[in-house]
């Protein structure tokens, strides 16, 4: 208990700043891999000479490690395109490419799989396409996946751990530094333990109470 | 972060970027760096396939109390980051067992790497049992009933053979994720690719062409992985195993 008191509490400010700063990179990269998902499908879907293009972009981004991916956005593409200029930047694009991988394959599949009639309908009426696709499509296609691309933002969450390995100040890269100033592990990497469990527990407990909602009324 | 060389798009970098060469000249510590990679993966595997039957069992079981401990299991592990459950087992888990048993323990990087990953995995495995088997009809159990078969008889002559059946393409495709997964453990020091890869990168000062290769290879592999997941999984469901 009194290693608790010293390593623990007396640097919960560290800590606590540090699952700031994995709350933020997170939802920037969730926000971002929404977009270029979004986009990724659309050209996936109705550009036709870009969709080789597209296809590529979605397989690679879903095979291959985000460890690699981290390294690879932070060490080789400031040098290509003069971009992510920090660590940061860096760490919410690695994340934001995975993520985009599969939720592009999740709106592919929305889109596809929404009936005919939905698009017939909307042109018999003589909405434009993207009126269609804005008024329609997408609305019923967001709320049916919600369950599939809220459980994307826990991975997210999860792969954020991994940020910590380029320096991004997030709470397990404070937790690893408490570990070699203090060299106490138990303690410090416990308490990071359970703090990420809760806070995926938490999150994952309110996409099935959203899932579950979602099936009561849609079937 | 060390500010870039270049403003903007820069075509020599992007040149770099596909240059294979030092990946090629290094090929032999690089290669013995992907058999490490798959080595923890298969023993991963097997750990997590194992006990996420258990697991799974536990969890369809009669008693309340074996269904509470298999719930609370696969949603700790679920719920867990790989990573932080990694450096837990790594350097957590042999001080506490050092206290516990009073001799002193201690973990080699890969048996951390092999049972962090493997515990990981194995609440993803135990759910994905767990649904192959209760997608069997309750028709199935009571004609076994009904010739006097008893639960354990049933379970391994009626419920596993079909549930086995079903589960297989979900169940490779948790491997997938597995192998996927195994190129963390490089940050606990087990000598694997991305191990030897850093290691080249401080050694060449050539970040550019090496961790490209090795995203690029890394892409290959588990293209191929699970489009031949895939394919095994169109097969099954011609036949109609499914």
């Amino acid at each position: 208990m009194d290693v608790f008191r010293r390593v623990v509490l007396n640097n919960l400010d560290a800590l606590l700043g540090g699952l700031w700063v994995t709350v933020q990179v997170s939802a920037i990269a969730f926000v971002l891999a929404l977009l270029l998902g979004f986009a990724a499908a659309l050209v996936r879907l109705y550009v036709r000479p870009a969709r080789y293009l597209a296809e590529t972009y979605i397989q690679f981004c879903r095979n291959t490690p985000i460890f690699v991916q981290l390294m690879w956005v932070a060490y080789v593409w400031p040098d290509v395109v003069g971009w992510p200029r920090s660590f940061f930047a860096a760490g919410f694009t690695a994340l934001a490419l995975q993520s985009s991988g599969y939720l592009a394959e999740t709106f592919r599949s929305g889109i596809q799989g929404m009936d005919r009639g939905q698009r017939e309908s909307a042109y018999s009426l003589g909405m434009p396409p993207l009126l269609t696709m804005r008024r329609i499509i997408l609305p019923q296609v967001l709320l049916l996946m919600s369950p599939a691309i809220m459980n994307q933002f826990l991975v997210v969450v999860k792969s954020s751990t991994l940020v910590s390995v380029i320096a991004v100040p997030d709470l397990m890269y404070h937790a690893l530094r408490l570990t070699r100033v203090w060299l106490e592990p138990i303690e410090i990497l416990s308490v990071t333990a359970f703090l990420y469990i809760a806070m995926v527990f938490v999150l994952s407990t309110l996409i099935k109470w959203h899932t579950d909602r979602m099936r009561a009324r849609f079937g | 972060m060390p500010p870039p060389t270049t403003a903007g798009f820069d075509f020599e970098s992007l040149r770099q970027v596909f240059d294979f060469s030092y990946f090629w000249s290094y090929r032999e510590v690089l290669l013995s760096g992907l058999l490490v990679n798959f080595l923890v993966f298969g023993f991963a595997a097997l750990l997590a396939a194992g006990s996420g039957f258990v697991v799974c069992l536990l969890r369809v079981s009669r008693s309340r109390a074996a269904r509470g401990i298999g719930t609370f299991y696969v949603e700790l592990f679920r719920n867990t980051p790989e990573y932080v459950f990694l450096t837990w087992v790594h350097f957590v888990l042999p001080l506490v067992l050092t206290r516990l048993l009073v001799t002193r323990v201690n973990f080699a990087p890969t048996l951390s790497a092999v049972l962090a990953l493997g515990l990981c995995y194995s609440g993803y495995f135990a759910e994905t049992f767990r649904t192959g088997i209760l997608s069997i009809p309750r028709g199935h159990i009571d004609a076994g009933r009904a010739v006097a078969m008893g639960r354990a008889l049933i379970m391994r002559r009626i419920i596993l053979p079909q549930a086995i059946r079903r589960v297989l393409p979900e169940a490779l495709n948790n491997s997938v994720s597995l192998f996927k997964a195994t190129s963390i453990v490089s940050l606990i020091a087990v000598p694997d690719l991305m191990y030897n890869v850093v290691n080249v990168v401080q050694y060449e000062m050539r970040p550019l062409p090496l961790y490209s290769s090795a995203a690029f290879l890394f892409f290959a592999i588990l293209f191929m992985l699970s489009a031949l997941v895939q394919a095994l999984t169109e097969r099954w469901r011609t036949r109609a195993w499914g």
